[in-house]
């Protein structure tokens, strides 16, 4: 089985304000309303945090290293506070180490809000979407941000709309494979460099690298460009993982499943994933099996397991105590073609 | 079914450290050049930076990595003729891949 070692999983560590602005400016309709500064502060935390005991006063554990969202609440409780008083909450509250404000609801920021910002060099940003929206969807991009990533050396096709990865040793055929199966119509993902990202509790979704795309390595021809070659039908940018194949020459020792009832998986980033190893011998078209591979996990998808009600079927018959071997269909009238 | 390959394991694994020297980084023709000293080799060569784990007897991979003069690379070489493969192939990193 593949090796996946701590070397190939990389987590962020932080993301400067600059980069967070630079992503989610036209994303999430993200609009700069103080000067221009605090770009390079980082972010290390992808929890987001509403300040409103904090401007209440009530300082002890405010998660002042989070990203902090400005709701209708938080607008409606400083239009209530006197110039005087505003200026001093305010002023307590941005002394502390925040990477940046942003303001929902097209709120307008107050002046106290912009004094403190170019004192303190804390950039605010404005947003017309909700605060429930807006945290939403930057939570869904930080999350993605410091997510852990893995870096696996294989082939990452989707076939009929299974994300399949090829690992194997090199040399073995993983982008022959891969090739092969563009050419049928299915999608390249990414070839030799893949990265995945985990997805909330149960996903992995892998993609190339941004340099590489999806150009590829065939041995005996040299670097090819498979976007250029067959065209946008041909590729994919990212896609869940759903069933990883392990290539590998014959060997005797080794065992594989005959019935397919016995699933094995393999742990990713602590999510398993279906797991096969094919081995390859001549004669094998490896590309078919690839697609018999992935419409039998659609159809497991689907609820039917070929394997168990094969099982079944069996068990049915063990039981009725019938062991003589019936036709598919006992007497067919007239049927001679 | 996997278990017993560790077993017969006799070698360990080398990991070394090493700097890109030449003026150009680790472009075309120097990957080309890794990856064909690897593939003389049975061990497994992987070059590690920046939390990327690539597989160094892959072109496009070792291409991924885009390391400039400067940058630190981690080289693991594991198998049975990993020393040999690993000499020839840090000296080539040393030797700044014959250039500038």
């Amino acid at each position: 089985m593949i090796k996946i070692s701590s070397k190939n999983i990389s987590r962020k560590e932080s993301i400067t304000v600059k980069f967070l602005y630079a992503n989610a400016k036209e994303r999430f309709k993200l609009e700069l309303l103080s000067k221009e500064v605090g770009f390079e502060k980082e972010i290390h935390d992808q929890n987001l945090h509403r300040p409103g005991l904090a401007l209440a006063g009530f300082f002890e554990l405010f998660s002042h290293d989070r990203v902090q969202i400005f709701g209708n609440t938080e607008m409606k409780y400083l239009s209530q506070l006197t110039i005087a008083k505003r200026a001093e909450i305010l002023s307590k509250l941005f002394a502390y180490n925040i990477p940046c404000v942003l303001i929902t609801n097209n709120n307008k920021p107050y002046d106290e809000i912009l004094e403190m910002s170019e004192k303190y060099k804390i950039p605010i940003f404005g947003s017309t979407h909700s605060t429930t929206k807006l945290s939403y969807l930057i939570s869904d991009f930080l999350d993605d941000q410091f997510a852990p990533r893995a870096s696996i050396h294989g082939s990452f096709v989707d076939v009929y709309g299974a994300g399949m990865l090829f690992v194997g040793n090199s040399g073995i055929g993983k982008s022959e494979v891969a090739l092969d199966l563009v050419e049928r119509g299915h999608r390249l993902v990414a070839d030799d460099v893949v990265i995945f990202t985990k997805k909330g509790e149960g996903i992995l979704m892998g993609s190339g690298t941004e340099l590489v795309k999806h150009f590829m390595e065939i041995r005996g021809i040299g670097i090819i460009d498979v976007r250029s070659m067959f065209g946008i039908r041909a590729i994919r940018f990212q896609k869940r993982l759903e069933v990883v194949i392990e290539l590998e020459i014959w060997d005797d020792t080794s065992e594989y499943t005959r019935t397919g009832l016995d699933d094995s998986t393999i742990t990713i980033l602590g999510v398993e994933i279906p797991y096969i190893k094919l081995p390859i011998i001549p004669g094998k078209n490896i590309t078919v099996i690839s697609e018999v591979i992935a419409l039998n996990y659609l159809l497991k998808h689907y609820g039917y397991d070929a394997a168990k009600i094969f099982q079944n079927k069996l068990t049915t018959k063990l039981k009725a105590k019938r062991s003589e071997v019936d036709r598919v269909i006992d007497y067919f009238e007239h049927d001679f073609e | 079914m996997v278990d017993s390959c560790i077993n017969k394991k006799k070698y360990l694994m080398i990991e070394r450290e090493v700097e890109i020297v030449n003026n150009a980084g680790l472009h075309t023709r120097p990957a080309a050049t890794i990856v064909k000293i690897a593939a003389k080799y049975k061990c497994e060569f992987f070059i590690h930076k920046d939390g990327m784990n690539i597989n160094g007897k892959s072109i496009i991979g070792v291409m991924t990595l885009a390391a400039e003069k400067g940058s630190k690379i981690m080289l693991t070489f594991d198998g049975e003729d990993e020393e040999k493969a690993a000499e020839e192939i840090i000296d080539y990193f040393n030797r700044g891949f014959d250039e500038e």
